[in-house]
């Protein structure tokens, strides 16, 4: 099959204009520093220099001019070409598909989970069309606490809302392949009842008319394979997530709409809140496990792209539709949660790079995996070009104890261009956040709902300050991701943390204490070379030198409900939230979960806990319990030995139905007796 | 000696253990009150004389009395254990709040089984099994013509192997 064969014909010169452009940006920008470095000749580290500059810039030129290209897809309106989107008439049939809505979990607070699925369900069945969606929560939790309260959420959840036979759960006792792995069990199981599945992740919330107009657009459109719909963050209370929310609300749009402007078909998957081809997924998609030792071997851990690039392999097409709306998920709650996250996806996309080359992919689905990888490597870049940078002025001798930048000049040093170059490189870097401001502030409306004018462009300098003072620091932890995984560090899958709670002083300091010291010592060295070199440096060491109060106050829950109050940061969904963020937060406030204390005691003394525990349990012949942890447990539970269960002990019990039975009869035996 | 008198407590005319079973057995239920306990002992074991046997048999009477009830209740073939999954539908929808009576009562309430079927705990749907076929990918494909043009007609592999 053609690889261009589903790219409307605007695709070629959309692509030339935007990544010509950054071509072009960066060939300029190059020469210009260059210029710059070589009025005295080039040297070996001034060629280091520039290598790593052409890099960074690249990539600045690159986001910039997607940002350009979806601040006038944005500004002229219309949709994008190569979508058959349905006509009114159309939009008013019933759907003739089957769809599977499906939450891959693993050990997750159920009682956000399970009111995410209901307010979906039930936005769902507003529109009338149920009946043409099932829904899955496939769990790969591991602790048995947070078993055993899934179990009792899902049967609340099925109550609730009559949803027995229509919302399932699941719960896998081997975690082969993770959320990965998760899927293909999920479709060598039931993905063939499904036309389309609709994949979320825990926190993923989706109004019922996207679900529905998603559906319709893959009945439409028969060789679309995949459609992601852009996920808003919403929903959290502390600063850092709150700016995370501001920042995804003003610029994502923007860069958003040019992703998709110029990547058309060929877009790319982000392993959730999106539908695929149920069919063409389980024929085309399935992961192959990559030859070697981590961490570019074994299995592949951000699958989502590499399932994009399979399904367009296989002459389907991809679209990102931001258009779609009604698709939200949560941001980490502060700058930590955001860390762990990224070490997790920074092994990932680094794995990415040895299928680049990879045959038979086209050559966008490449870009996209070149483009996941700079995504991180762009951190270690910027560090590395920051020291070239020290390293070559010493060489030059543009700067020493004697000589001072101010005295650049008399060494023939174009102290302007490179103010210039800075400028422009600056420019180019906020320009994402200039355009999604300009659309917000010409679109009255929006601005109104945003705390009005005033207040959304003092939260956009506000945002800006705090994100530049922010991006040191996730520059370290993101050079030390990237250099720890080159070197072979093991990336361990732990859920995130997604409550809103305090930052204690001590984990802050903890974490940051490198990135302060390092704060520190680029200081000292700058202001003992000069001190006017401290100066340039100043937003990249006060954000180091600030890291831990950083850390902790913007974790904080009460500062952002303070900025909430004085009208900053603020977004349409919160001033007149839709009614599917509204009922979610219903729901999770109605509906607490009782936490569950411990797992195997719960099931042996609750009636409701035991008898659906067991139920489930014969629902699901063959599963295998450990032997060895099996009678260990059963020697403590049943031969009276009063040593509290291990975990592994309590899922081996967990598993077996008979244990259960003899020692809840015993139990109540003695209670009664 | 004891008597087949259901009228009085099952204390009386059962053996005490084969009487511990039964509350052990419907407090699975979420039956806790005495008189309860007492009743539907006595609805187990009304006319059989397994009490005067071991608490097993008159717990696999009560299985038995319980799974036909379940069936006749839920009106459907259930896959797996009737008696494990009808109890958890009955436990679900917290029918031991009526007392005795929700099992004991001749003809069964409509509304009441009706919302016992609702609760029956459906996991999963039917299984359609298939394979979701690993992919091959070539991760260098000109090193695989080297690799061909050097090593001659070797089958290729998946990279997983």
């Amino acid at each position: 099959m053609h690889a261009h064969s589903f790219s409307p014909e605007s695709a070629g010169p959309r692509r030339a204009c935007v990544l010509g452009l950054a071509a072009a940006s960066t060939v300029l920008g190059t020469w210009e520093m260059h210029r710059l470095l070589s009025v005295r000749g080039t040297t070996a580290p001034e060629v280091v220099l520039v290598a790593l500059f052409t890099l960074c810039f690249g990539w600045i030129a690159l986001s910039f001019w997607t940002a350009v290209a979806g601040f006038l897809q944005l500004a002229v309106g219309g949709r994008m070409p190569g979508l058959r989107w349905p006509t009114a008439e159309e939009e008013s049939t019933r759907l003739t598909s089957r769809t599977s809505v499906v939450m891959p979990i693993h050990n997750e607070d159920p009682a956000a989970v399970f009111a995410n699925v209901q307010a979906t369900y039930e936005s769902v069945a507003a529109t009338g069309h149920l009946e043409s969606f099932d829904f899955y929560v496939l769990s790969d939790s591991t602790r048995p606490e947070a078993w055993v309260a899934e179990e009792l959420a899902w049967a609340d959840l099925c109550r609730r809302v009559g949803g027995q036979g229509r919302i399932f759960y699941r719960r896998r006792t081997d975690n082969t392949g993770k959320k990965a792995g998760n899927l293909q069990d999920f479709c060598e199981r039931w993905g063939r009842h499904y036309d389309f599945t609709v994949v979320l992740d825990a926190d993923s919330l989706m109004d019922g008319r996207t679900l529905v107009k998603m559906a319709r657009l893959m009945e439409l459109n028969p060789r679309t394979g995949i459609i992601q719909a852009p996920p808003l963050c919403v929903g959290r209370s502390t600063l850092f997530a709150r700016l995370q929310q501001f920042a995804g609300r003003v610029y994502g749009p923007v860069v958003a709409a040019g992703a998709a402007a110029w990547q058309l078909g060929e877009s790319n998957y982000w392993g959730h809140n999106a539908i695929i081809r149920t069919e063409a997924f389980i024929e085309h998609c399935g992961l192959p496990v990559l030859p070697g030792q981590q961490p570019f071997g074994g299995h592949i851990l951000s699958h989502d792209f590499v399932e994009a690039a399979l399904m367009r392999r296989a002459g389907y097409t991809v679209w990102l539709v931001p258009e779609l709306g009604g698709s939200f998920e949560q941001p980490p709650p502060n700058l930590l949660a955001y860390a762990q996250r990224d070490r997790r996806w920074c092994q990932g996309n680094l794995q990415h790079l040895s299928l680049v080359m990879a045959g038979g992919l086209h050559p966008i689905s490449r870009g996209h995996f070149l483009m996941g990888v700079m995504s991180y490597v762009a951190s270690p870049l910027w560090l590395l070009f920051l020291l070239a940078g020290l390293v070559a002025a010493l060489h030059d001798g543009w700067l020493s104890l004697t000589h001072l930048p101010e005295q650049a000049a008399g060494l023939g040093f174009d102290s302007d261009g490179a103010l210039r170059l800075f400028s422009v490189s600056m420019g180019m870097l906020f320009a994402p956040k200039v355009l999604g401001l300009t659309l917000a502030l010409a679109r009255g409306q929006d601005a109104v709902r945003m705390g009005g004018r005033a207040r959304l462009v003092a939260s956009v300098l506000v945002e800006s300050v705090l994100a530049s003072l922010l991006a040191p620091v996730m520059m370290l932890f993101q050079s030390h991701f990237v250099f720890g995984t080159l070197l072979g560090y093991r990336v361990t899958w732990s859920s995130q943390q997604r409550e809103d709670a305090d930052l204690p002083w001590s984990e802050a300091a903890r974490r940051h204490a490198v990135h302060t010291a390092f704060g520190v010592a680029l200081a000292v060295g700058a202001f003992l070379l000069s001190p006017g070199l401290l100066a340039w440096l100043s937003p990249v060491v006060a954000g180091l030198l600030l890291s831990i109060p950083l850390s902790v106050f913007t974790a904080r829950a009460s500062l952002g409900l303070w900025a909430e109050r004085m009208g900053l940061f603020l977004m349409p969904e919160e001033t007149e939230p839709p009614a599917v963020l509204s009922r979610a937060r219903e729901v999770t406030e109605e509906h607490a979960v009782a936490p569950v204390a411990d797992a195997v005691d719960h099931v042996l003394t609750d009636a409701r806990a035991h008898a659906l525990h067991l139920a489930l349990l014969e629902s699901q012949p063959g599963l295998e319990t450990a032997p060895v942890a099996l009678a260990s447990a059963r020697q403590k539970l049943l031969g009276g030995v009063t040593e509290p269960l291990s975990a592994p002990e309590k899922t081996a019990v967990l598993l077996d139905a008979g244990t259960l039975a003899e020692a809840r009869e015993r139990r109540l035996s003695r209670a009664l007796s | 000696m004891p008597t087949s008198r259901p009228s009085v407590p099952p204390s009386t005319w059962v053996r005490p253990e084969t009487c511990a079973a039964m509350d052990t057995f419907f407090h699975g239920f979420g039956f806790t009150a005495r008189e309860d306990l007492d009743v539907l002992a006595a609805w187990v074991l009304e006319g059989s004389t397994a009490h005067r046997e071991e608490p097993r048999a008159a717990l696999s009477l009560a299985r038995a009395r319980m799974e036909q009830w379940f069936s006749k209740a839920l009106g459907q073939e259930l896959e797996g254990s009737l008696l494990a999954r009808g109890r958890a539908a009955f436990v679900l929808c917290d029918g031991a709040r009526l007392g005795a009576r929700a099992l004991t009562r001749e003809p069964l309430s409509q509304d009441f089984a009706r919302m016992l079927r609702a609760a029956v705990p459906v996991p999963a749907p039917v299984q359609v099994a298939s394979v979701m076929p690993e992919q091959q990918l070539v991760l260098w494909p000109f090193g695989e013509v080297l690799r061909r043009w050097w090593r001659g007609a070797q089958a290729d592999v998946s990279i997983s192997g």
